[in-house]
C-alpha cells in the first residue's frame, strides 16, 4: 500500500506565552501524495516557514501529526527521505562547495564513492561546475541557492522541501532553479515547495494550498482553484481577502 | 556507528572551518608575539628568571585558549544559530548530541592545535632564556612534566568549552551564554580556594556555617585550578603520571556529563 509523501493532521503551533501568544498554525490538514508537486501558498507570515520547520522537526507542534513517507515526525527517523532547502540558505563560509557536499553526503549515510560520483554531477547541473573548489563564502545569492539545491539533493531523496527557493534570485536564477523543479518532477521526487511567487507556483505545480494567518484556505488541483476566477493571482487576492473579511466580522 | 562517524565528520568539519577562520590566526600570531616577550620580560627580573620564563609561557597559552574558547568557539556555535546553518546539519539524520559532540570535538580540535603551536612557541623562548641564564635554571626542571602541565592546561580549556557549550544550549542569547561560561570559569578558578578558606576555616565571613552548601557548590562547578600545573612545570615539583591521569579522567568525565546536559537542554529548544 502506498502512503502519502507527506500527511499532515489537525496540526497546531503557537509561539510566545500568556498575552504575547501567537498562533502561527490552526488546524493545518494536508496530504501530498508521492511524485506530486505542491505549492505551498501565501503572504509573508502566513506560517508556510513554520509548518515547513514542523515537518523537519526543527519545531515541535501544539498538537497534531506529521507524517513523512510513513513515518512520524520526531519519533522516527525519516531524514534521509527528504532533502531540504531553506529560504536563506546559509552554509559554513569557510569550506569549499565540494567540502560542503562531502560533509552533508557524509552526515546522509552515503560512501564516499558514491559521494564522489555525485558532487561533480551535482555541481555541474546547477552550473556550479567551476566554483567546485571556491570557498562558500564568496558566493552570489543566486550561486548559494544553487549549492543549496545540490545540497538537497546530493543523497538523492525522494521528497524534496524547498523554503521559498525563488525569493531574492535574479530572473536568469529563477529560470534555472525553475528548470531544475520541472526535472525533479519528470525524475518522479515529490516536491512540496513554498512560495508567494504567484507564476512560478502557476508554472510548475500538481497541486496548491493556500496558508493565511496560519489557516488553510485551499487545498486541491490548481486546475480547480483558477477556474473560480480571473487567473491565479486574482483568485489568490480574493481568496485572501474573503478570509480577511470573515475574521474581522 | 554511523553516530560515531556524523561525529567525527561534524568535528571535522568545524575543526576545518575553524581553522581557515582569520580571527584564529589574528589571536595564534598575538599569542606567538606574547610568548616571544618572554624573553623582555625575563629580562626585568634579576632572580628566578627559569621560573619567571616558564609560568609566563604557560600563562601565555593559557590566556590565548581562553580567547579561543569565549571568542572563536561561543561565535561559530552562536553563527550555527543565528545563522541558520544549523538547519544545514540538523536536517540529516544527526541528532542534537551528536551535533554538539561534533562541534565540541572540533573546537577542541583546534584548541589542541593552538596549544601545540603556542607550546612550541614558549618552549624555544624559555629554551632560549634557561640556555641564556643557566644558573636559573629551577632545580628538578622536567621538560616531561612541563608537557603534562601543557596538557592539563589544554584538559581545562576543554572544560571550559563544555561549560560554555552548556551555556549555549539554554541561554536565549549567545551574549548571555558569553556571560554566563565567562562567570563558570571565574568561579571554577576560585572554587577550591573558597572550599579550603571556608572548611578550614570557622570565621570564614558570610559562609561560616554554611559547608555543605560550598563543598555542594565545589562539586557542581568544574574545579578548574586542579589543572593549573604551572607551579608545578617551573618550580620542578612533584607532578606524578597518577595525578596526571586522574586529571585527565577528572576532565573527560566532567565534560561528557555536561555535553549529556547539553543535549538534554538544546532538545527543548525551538530553532524557530
Amino acid at each position: 500500500m502506498t502512503h502519502p509523501a507527506i500527511q499532515i493532521t489537525n496540526l497546531d503551533k503557537s509561539f510566545g506565552a500568556g498575552f504575547k501568544k501567537y498562533r502561527a498554525l490552526t488546524e493545518l490538514s494536508l496530504s501530498i501524495d508521492q511524485g506530486e508537486v505542491f505549492g505551498f501558498l501565501g503572504p509573508n507570515g502566513a506560517g508556510k516557514s513554520t509548518t515547513i520547520k514542523l515537518l523537519l522537526n526543527f519545531l515541535k507542534p501544539d498538537s497534531g501529526s506529521l507524517m513523512v513517507m510513513g513515518h512520524a515526525v520526531g519519533q522516527e527517523e525519516f531524514r534521509q527521505r527528504i532533502g531540504y532547502l531553506s529560504e536563506f540558505p546559509f552554509f559554513y563560509e569557510h569550506l569549499t562547495a565540494r567540502e560542503t557536499l562531502l560533509l552533508s553526503g557524509r552526515l546522509s549515510g552515503m560512501d564516499r564513492r558514491s559521494i564522489d560520483q555525485r558532487i561533480p554531477m551535482l555541481l555541474a547541473r546547477m552550473n556550479l561546475a567551476e566554483a567546485t573548489d571556491r570557498r562558500v563564502g564568496g558566493f552570489s545569492k543566486g550561486m548559494k541557492q544553487r549549492l543549496g539545491m545540490a545540497n538537497a539533493l546530493i543523497h538523492d531523496p525522494e521528497v524534496v522541501i524547498f523554503d521559498e527557493p525563488m525569493s531574492g534570485l535574479d530572473p536568469v536564477g529563477r529560470h534555472q532553479i525553475k528548470r531544475l523543479i520541472a526535472e525533479l518532477k519528470q525524475e518522479g521526487k515529490t516536491i512540496f515547495f513554498s512560495s508567494h511567487i504567484l507564476s512560478d507556483i502557476e508554472a510548475l505545480c500538481d497541486r496548491i494550498g493556500v496558508i493565511h494567518k496560519g489557516v488553510l484556505l485551499y487545498s486541491g488541483g490548481l486546475g480547480e482553484f483558477l477556474a473560480e476566477g480571473n487567473g491565479l493571482e486574482d483568485r489568490f487576492v480574493k481568496l485572501i481577502e474573503e478570509a480577511d473579511h470573515a475574521s474581522a466580522a | 556507528m554511523q553516530a560515531l562517524r556524523n561525529i567525527w565528520f561534524l568535528a571535522l568539519a568545524t575543526c576545518t572551518e575553524g581553522i581557515r577562520h582569520r580571527a584564529l590566526w589574528a589571536i595564534v600570531c598575538l599569542a606567538a608575539l606574547l610568548t616571544m616577550a618572554n624573553l623582555g620580560v625575563t629580562n626585568l627580573y634579576s632572580w628566578d628568571l627559569g621560573k619567571v620564563s616558564v609560568e609566563f609561557g604557560l600563562s601565555a597559552v593559557a590566556f590565548t585558549g581562553l580567547l579561543l574558547v569565549f571568542f572563536l568557539g561561543m561565535k561559530i556555535l552562536a553563527d550555527d544559530l543565528e545563522r541558520s546553518r544549523i538547519f544545514l546539519v540538523l536536517s540529516r539524520p544527526v541528532s542534537i548530541g551528536q551535533y554538539l559532540v561534533g562541534k565540541y570535538l572540533g573546537l577542541g580540535m583546534i584548541l589542541l592545535l593552538a596549544t601545540i603551536i603556542l607550546g612550541l612557541s614558549a618552549t624555544l623562548s624559555m629554551r632560549y632564556v634557561l640556555w641564556k641564564y643557566p644558573a636559573y635554571v629551577p632545580p628538578d626542571f622536567s621538560w616531561l612534566v612541563y608537557v603534562m602541565a601543557l596538557t592539563c592546561q589544554w584538559l581545562s580549556l576543554m572544560v571550559v568549552l563544555a561549560a560554555s557549550v552548556l551555556c549555549f544550549s539554554f541561554a536565549s542569547q549567545p551574549f548571555i551564554a558569553l556571560l554566563l561560561a565567562v562567570s563558570v570559569y571565574m568561579v571554577g578558578q576560585n572554587m577550591e580556594l573558597l572550599r579550603r578558606v571556608v572548611l578550614e576555616n570557622p570565621q570564614a565571613g558570610a559562609l561560616s556555617g554554611q559547608e555543605n552548601l560550598v563543598i555542594a557548590l565545589s562539586w557542581i562547578f568544574p574545579n578548574l585550578s586542579f589543572f593549573d600545573k604551572k607551579y608545578a612545570a617551573a618550580y620542578g615539583l612533584a607532578f606524578s603520571g597518577q595525578e596526571f591521569l586522574l586529571l585527565c579522567l577528572y576532565a573527560i568525565s566532567y565534560s561528557a556529563l555536561l555535553l549529556f546536559f547539553s543535549a538534554i537542554l538544546f532538545k527543548r529548544k525551538e530553532l524557530a
